[in-house]
């Protein structure tokens, strides 16, 4: 588990280009939207695709987002759960 | 009626966010030639910044410095001109799109790869409600916009504006556009943009804005008084341009003191203007800047440049005359006339003075 | 300052060709939204208004070979613009300053799509390399009357784009730098942007449902459209019947997201809000909007504040035509002027296709069932592109109160 929180810790940088962060500046247990690491909806879209493209899981439209990436922890919680990849 | 140029501010081939291209130019000698970059974060936060590709971040901090230079807080309207808009963002996602068979595609390169981003980024970067509008006419791009901003300055719409032209040049695109005669096949070290019997430039990438405004103010660096933009193929009908423009403004051709063109290198592109200075415009001073800025849609812009920082340093720098022995520059400049087409057919007049 | 008059009117969409097919399925609420049957993506099960030709048959109905290279987004413009001129009869009765301005994004890119390996790594298709882009696009269609303009450009703001056209078209007219402007837009559907749109997750996957409670998006479409402008004595010089006058036109922008509307919706707010005060107009005296209308959660809640803030409790029948033909972004602000001036010359309002229940926070219905024998003063449309580019026009019958 704290290996996928890893991962997806380096997936999270890379793909909403959060250029002068490290992995260990983010905490898993810290909201990624609105406070927190202060992420949008644009940025939940780019997680939506993350999720399907290297996970396999497949959300049904934007709003199913909202609780599934409250924060790290949270999401790397449901990708364990449904993940097909 | 006129209106004003207070501020100019470019990131390009040469140094970014200053004029030191009007004393010191770096002269292009490759066929391919990437802007010099500023640090953006002088600028923007990184948060902000993530997102946006080069092209995005050049015309928010050229918009931001010449506003700054300017000394003005929010423009009445934003009016950009982009030949191709985002290529780099465009790229980017036609590219996953072919590859991953149009499955999993990254929303954000396809939000940014719109014309229109760089003008609603800019905005967004203001909190800018004002008239904003996007043209994406080849090289005319730049051009119109700033026919735009005038028509509306003449009919009392707006006070002031930010009017830019935006550009960039990928290695992908450079290659296509090669294909179809764009870019000189011979090193610039054989023979330079001035030898005829080529065809084919070099390449550049603009970002460059101009806070333009109705009113005289103590910063102004010139007045733009008259503007003329027209299709069609007839030599004749750009004489005849000429002639009415100065002539609305109680000018006749010994008035002028430069003629800025946008001569490339490409014997088609500059016929026309060879024509003009055998004819119309005979004895005037050339001025060019594509040996400094590269060909893109929108290098225009760096047309008018020429013009404000000639008129506003009341001098002419050797560095910008296209013929280094053309004689009549020490005499401080008063009235200049920038022309530039677009294969021959899109036509764009400027009348500015001091 | 001077009466602007429109004088011709040029469409192609899902609704077939022309103002009289528009009329027609307009009329009888039946819409163009169906299958995909002419691009070819994988996301073949979304719903979208196509215009029902192949690009064999336009080059047929254009009389233009199937040697030439041309973008499918020409081909539509220049069945559009060829109706728009003939109606204005400028051919027949010629001015001197004609100016064509039009709207276009996606440009050339439905070819490009297609040929980008061969642009990148051979050298078959290279005649399309130039094509791609937004200006070129407009020359070819411009030359379906070669010498007839004698100035041309192209806006890009996205889903605004041809209402911007007429903007400056106006303002053309009024510095006396063109007797007579062709505004107007065309965009043809690609894979790019239907990608696109598909991955912010805005499309619905059934037809849409603007305005409507449990709307899930929009269905795109493709399509172009032209008016012709023109001084109300220039119209008379010619010797032609203006159809109506654009009596109100704005620019403003949103400045909240790149892709998302304010939930109050600013933009829209101030665009209509300044289309009024240059048509010198009270809201009350607005018969009908022409709403942007797209069916996602996010426009129509944002549009319908933006109005319940112009109209109050007072806000004027509204629809939205997309149900019938899509978005048709870049030519949308083209094909719904053009709707909007059927509307208001032929005195009915379209219906609002698709519609169950009101959206809560909003206090307005829209017109469900088509209104025929209605007599309108003013209509109003509205269209808002992305990056928060929002412009509205407004059109008035010649003798109106």
């Amino acid at each position: 588990m704290e290996q996928l929180v890893e991962e997806l810790k380096k997936e999270i940088i890379e793909v909403l280009n959060l250029e002068d962060m490290k992995p260990e500046d983010i905490d898993e247990n810290a909201p990624l939207f609105g406070e927190g690491l202060g992420l949008d909806s644009i940025d939940a879209l780019e997680l939506i695709v993350l999720m399907e493209k290297n996970y396999g899981i497949k959300l049904q439209n934007a709003n199913e987002g909202k609780e599934i990436f409250k924060s790290v922890r949270v999401m790397a919680e449901y990708i364990k759960e449904h993940r097909t990849k | 009626m006129s209106i004003y140029i207070q501020s100019f501010s470019h990131i390009s081939t040469q140094e970014p966010l200053n004029d030191q291209w009007f004393d010191a130019p770096h002269v292009l000698s490759e066929r391919f030639n990437p802007c010099v970059e500023p640090d953006y974060r002088n600028w923007m936060p990184p948060m902000e910044t993530r997102r946006m590709g080069k092209l995005l971040k050049r015309a928010v901090t050229v918009s931001l410095d010449a506003l700054q230079k300017g000394q003005c807080e929010m423009p009445d309207a934003i009016i950009s001109g982009t030949g191709l808009g985002c290529v780099e963002n465009t790229e980017k996602f036609l590219n996953a799109l072919l590859d991953n068979n149009e499955e999993c595609l990254p929303p954000t390169p396809f939000m940014q790869s719109t014309h229109n981003t760089i003008g609603s980024q800019i905005a967004l970067k203001l909190h800018c409600h004002g008239y904003n509008c996007t043209y994406s006419h080849r090289g005319a791009s730049f051009d119109h916009s700033l026919l735009d901003a005038f028509m509306q300055m003449q009919l009392h719409q707006i006070h002031t504006a930010l009017v830019g032209g935006f550009d960039e040049m990928t290695p992908d695109y450079f290659n296509m556009l090669g294909k179809i005669g764009y870019w000189r096949k011979m090193e610039l070290s054989v023979c330079d943009l001035r030898c005829q019997g080529h065809s084919g430039s070099i390449s550049g990438s603009t970002a460059a804005t101009f806070l333009l405004s109705d009113q005289r103010l103590a910063n102004t660096m010139c007045e733009v008084k008259a503007v003329e933009m027209f299709y069609g193929q007839d030599f004749s009908r750009i004489s005849a341009y000429v002639n009415q423009i100065l002539k609305n403004n109680g000018l006749t051709t010994n008035d002028i003191d430069a003629v800025v063109m946008g001569l490339s290198g490409d014997d088609a592109n500059d016929a026309v203007y060879h024509r003009l200075t055998a004819s119309v415009f005979q004895d005037i001073p050339v001025l060019w800047y594509k040996h400094l800025f590269g060909e893109s849609f929108c290098s225009s812009a760096f047309g008018l440049a020429v013009a404000a920082e000639c008129l506003s340093h009341q001098r002419i720098p050797t560095g910008l005359l296209y013929s280094p022995d053309s004689g009549k520059t020490e005499k401080k400049p008063c009235n200049i006339l920038v022309y530039n087409h677009f294969n021959s057919i899109d036509h764009s007049l400027i009348l500015v003075t001091a | 300052m001077d009466s602007i008059v429109v004088t011709g009117l040029g469409i192609v969409s899902a609704l077939g060709t022309g103002v009289e097919a528009t009329v027609e399925h307009l009329l009888a609420g039946q819409s163009g939204i169906g299958k995909i049957k002419y691009l070819d993506t994988r996301h073949c099960s979304l719903p979208v208004g196509e215009v029902p030709m192949d690009d064999g048959q336009m080059r047929e109905l254009l009389g233009i070979s199937s040697e030439k290279a041309i973008t499918r987004t020409s081909l539509m413009g220049r069945i559009a613009l060829r109706e728009a001129v003939m109606q204005a009869q400028l051919c027949s009765r010629p001015s001197r300053k004609v100016s064509l301005v039009s709207g276009t994004t996606v440009g050339g890119m439905e070819k490009s799509e297609r040929f980008y390996h061969d642009f990148l790594q051979n050298n078959e298709r290279n005649e399309y390399i130039a094509l791609h882009d937004c200006g070129a696009c407009t020359d070819m269609i411009a030359h379906e009357f070669p010498g007839m303009f004698d100035f041309q450009t192209t806006i890009s703001t996205a889903c605004s784009s041809a209402a911007n056209a007429v903007i400056l078209g106006a303002n053309l007219l009024h510095t006396g730098r063109a007797d007579v402007v062709v505004a107007g837009g065309s965009e043809c559907l690609s894979k790019f942007h239907l990608d696109g749109f598909h991955t912010l997750m805005i499309l619905d996957e059934a037809p849409c449902k603007p305005f409507d409670k449990n709307r899930n998006g929009l269905n795109l479409g493709e399509g172009a459209a032209y008016i012709v402008m023109e001084l109300a004595e220039n119209a008379e010089k010619r010797g032609v019947t203006p159809l109506c006058r654009l009596s109100g036109y704005a620019n403003r922008c949103d400045a909240f997201h790149q892709t998302a509307s304010s939930p109050e919706g600013e933009g829209a707010y101030r665009s209509m809000m300044a289309a009024l005060e240059c048509a010198k107009l009270q809201p009350s005296e607005i018969s009908y909007i022409n709403a942007h209308g797209t069916g996602t959660p996010n426009n129509d809640e944002s549009e319908g504040k933006a109005m319940m803030r112009v109209f109050g409790t007072n806000v004027p029948p509204v629809s939205s035509t997309k149900a019938f033909t899509g978005h048709t972004t870049s030519a949308g602000g083209g094909v719904e002027n053009v709707i909007s001036i059927l509307a208001l010359t032929r005195d009915f309002i379209p219906a609002n296709l698709n519609f169950s229940e009101k959206i809560e926070s909003l206090n307005f219905v829209p017109v469900l069932k088509v209104q025929s024998h209605v007599q309108l003063q003013h209509v109003l449309t509205n269209s808002f592109g992305f990056g928060g580019n929002d412009s509205s026009c407004i059109f008035s019958k010649i003798q109106s109160v």
